[in-house]
């Protein structure tokens, strides 16, 4: 069952890059690395899950924090250097 | 117990997959916008609490509720600031009427 989980995940990171390869401004690559990173914090939780221990439960944390401020600096920079 | 919470970590997963289908089938920036910052956010309150639910830890029932406060807070944040900087600087056009770009070109002080 988990394994289905890992293949969905593999699907919207496949997906995602898709968008991050042909997005036509800053914008739309923003945007699919914002949900990669978001896809990649998913894959840990599962991958914790598969392996049942909290030892990679931490990394978890630090990926959001990072997709956050990634986010609000970029979206600043295209704010100050336009396009 | 772990049914569950593998249901939940296939649900969530299944939400990532339709986000990802909407970063890519959509044609306008906005639109994708809305498709980033919805799945995602549902996904990852799903996959956590199945995490938290396989594992049944207090480190990482913890871990997995300050992350899902953080994306739920942080997400939209992000999603907002992208959204107000795009259509600030690059303004690609919209699919409906624009009432809102001859407000922001008077105040646009820089």
């Amino acid at each position: 069952m988990i394994a289905i989980a890992y293949l969905l995940l593999s699907i919207a990171a496949i997906l995602f890059v898709v968008r991050l390869l042909l997005g036509p401004s800053v914008a739309d690559r923003i945007i699919a690395l914002d949900g990669l990173l978001v896809t990649i914090l998913g894959g840990v939780l599962v991958n914790a899950a598969w392996v049942d221990s909290a030892v990679s439960i931490d990394t978890v944390l630090v990926v959001a924090l990072l997709g956050f401020v990634a986010t609000g600096v970029l979206a600043r920079y295209i704010e100050q250097r336009g396009g | 117990m772990d049914l569950v919470a593998h249901t939940l970590l296939v649900v969530g997963a299944l939400f990532m997959v339709l986000a990802a289908v909407g970063v890519v089938r959509f044609g306008d920036i906005y639109s994708r916008l809305h498709a980033a910052a919805k799945g995602p956010a549902l996904g990852v309150v799903l996959v956590g609490a199945g995490a938290a639910m396989s594992i049944r830890t207090v480190q990482a029932t913890v871990v997995v509720i300050l992350v899902i406060v953080l994306q739920l807070i942080g997400g939209p944040v992000g999603t907002h600031l992208l959204g107000r900087s795009v259509y600030r600087r690059i303004r690609p056009p919209l699919m409906g009427p624009d009432e809102l770009g001859p407000v922001v070109d008077a105040e646009d002080v820089d």
